[in-house]
């Protein structure tokens, strides 16, 4: 990417806030951005990742009596988590969490792939934040790319001995700017003129860059705060939903 | 934000609350399907006037749709600035072009062009779904996958978290409310600390509800999966009424696509 491109890139940001006056989320895929050619191909990538999650759903569900309310809950919680607004100073206005990083430590990757794909249609009809036609790209983004990284370097991260919190801070961050680079790779791979995928995903990444670092460090912290209050509260939560490894 | 995961206008006794929740779905997927395919920003714009009309005359308020637009355009204002600036294909039309600390700046019609089109595509295809969902109930929406031959499991765990999700929108509302009261959002070290309890104490309430929640449908019968009992069979005119509308979706598809009429 030339010099040329990242300055446009980094002009661009101040007129899409003062046009997104109210609150930014957490970046999804709105409906009808994607052609529908890459909206199927991101659905096929998806759809494995879903499978693989309804079937620890129901080896959960053989292990632990109140498997299914218990995802549904944690799920609903997740998805809160994920509307909580949040100050983002640098773009001067609110923005909100994924909550994969976190729903990955507590109740694994593949369920949280699961309930990621649940809460993205919830938030697609009732916050108009992300869509039906790009529910695919959003799961891959979100859930799959999220929650596995997220989870990655928190098991990375506890098998070489770093400290719980330092695991957790990692998490969120990884996890959120996991989401945010997959997006953007989405947005730049589909809408690209061809040959130009590179230099498209270079100034999408550095345009949300103002409201997304931040964010991904807001996420850490958040992460650190929810484990230590269940931590310090309800140990054995954390032992029943799988969440005490680190 | 919590204010608006709101459905009580689903709930409201009109012609498009009556109408069956698949044949509504199928209308709201066929309209993002041709707005997809469309090479052309009319029909788009076309889908979201009428969906709009719809939603004004079920009494959705103006001030709810514009806030549920906001993100989603956002984003497209982002993208329609970079399609516009990005190197366009040789032999484009420079629109404007300027320089900025030295640098030179080029907007080309076509790439404005391309970036208002995924503008009106995202108001036509946000539209339809924001009209689904201000007339059908989530849970109806998801029993209704059913006949889509979705997993049971997704389905039961979906149906859940909705229902679940509005009695921990309240638990945290009210903690965020008593939050605010103590200026625990006074600073950014107090609000990241407020926020991580906040989160951790909505995990630990969903944790008991699950527990009650499952004692509770224990009592009542449950053997581990929902009973969701005879799926009654769609109204003709339903059938009828979605056939319609999509068929005339597919006729203006094809008259703005192929210039039938020109």
């Amino acid at each position: 990417m030339n010099r040329r491109t990242i300055l446009k890139a980094a002009v661009f940001p101040v007129p899409a806030i003062i046009l997104s006056a109210g609150p930014v989320h957490a970046m999804h895929i709105s409906e009808g951005i994607l052609p529908l050619p890459w909206a199927a191909l991101w659905f096929a990538v998806a759809l494995p990742f879903v499978a693989w999650g309804l079937r620890d759903l129901r080896r959960f569900d053989r292990e632990v009596p109140f498997a299914k309310p218990l995802i549904g809950l944690v799920g609903a919680a997740v998805f809160i988590i994920s509307c909580m607004p949040v100050p983002v100073p640098t773009a001067g206005t609110c923005s909100h969490p994924c909550g994969t990083g976190l729903a990955a430590v507590f109740i694994g990757p593949a369920l949280t792939v699961l309930v990621s794909s649940v809460a993205l249609v919830l938030q697609a009809l009732f916050l108009a934040h992300g869509g039906l036609s790009t529910l695919g790209a959003d799961i891959v983004s979100m859930g799959v790319a999220g929650a596995f990284s997220g989870y990655g370097i928190y098991r990375l991260a506890g098998r070489i001995g770093v400290p719980w919190y330092a695991a957790l801070f990692l998490a969120g961050l990884v996890s959120d700017w996991a989401t945010y680079a997959v997006t953007s790779f989405q947005l730049a791979s589909a809408l690209a003129a061809p040959g130009s995928t590179g230099q498209m995903f270079g100034a999408v990444a550095i345009a949300f860059m103002p409201t997304q670092i931040p964010l991904g460090v807001f996420e850490g912290f958040l992460c650190v705060g929810a484990y230590r209050f269940v931590k310090a509260r309800r140990p054995e939560v954390l032992m029943a939903l799988g969440g005490g490894a680190v | 934000m919590f204010e608006l995961f709101l459905d009580i206008f689903a709930y409201r006794d009109n012609f498009w609350t009556r109408m069956d929740p698949g044949a509504k779905l199928a209308m709201a997927l066929s309209a993002i399907a041709v707005i997809l395919l469309s090479s052309r920003a009319v029909l788009p714009l076309s889908v979201f006037c009428l969906c709009f009309a719809c939603m004004l005359w079920i009494g959705v308020p103006v001030r709810l749709i514009a806030v549920r637009l906001t993100a989603p355009m956002g984003i497209v204002a982002v993208l329609a600035l970079l399609k516009a600036f990005l190197p366009a294909p040789p032999g484009s039309s420079v629109l404007w072009s300027g320089t900025l600390y030295g640098w030179k700046l080029a907007a080309t019609h076509e790439g404005l062009r391309e970036g208002l089109l995924i503008g009106a595509k995202v108001l036509g295809a946000v539209g339809a779904m924001l009209f689904l969902s201000t007339v059908t109930p989530a849970h109806r929406i998801f029993h209704v996958l059913r006949r889509f031959r979705i997993p049971q499991g997704w389905i039961e765990v979906a149906m859940l978290m909705y229902r679940f999700t509005f009695v921990l929108v309240e638990h945290a509302s009210e903690g965020s409310a008593a939050q605010r009261l103590r200026l625990g959002y006074s600073g950014i070290r107090r609000s990241v600390s407020s926020a991580g309890m906040l989160a951790g104490s909505v995990i630990l309430r969903s944790f008991d509800q699950a527990r009650s929640t499952h004692d509770a449908m224990v009592l009542r019968g449950y053997k581990g999966s929902f009973p969701f009992g005879e799926e009654s069979a769609p109204r003709r005119q339903d059938l009828y009424g979605a056939a319609a509308v999509i068929t005339v979706l597919l006729i203006f598809y094809s008259a703005l696509e192929w210039r039938i009429f020109s």
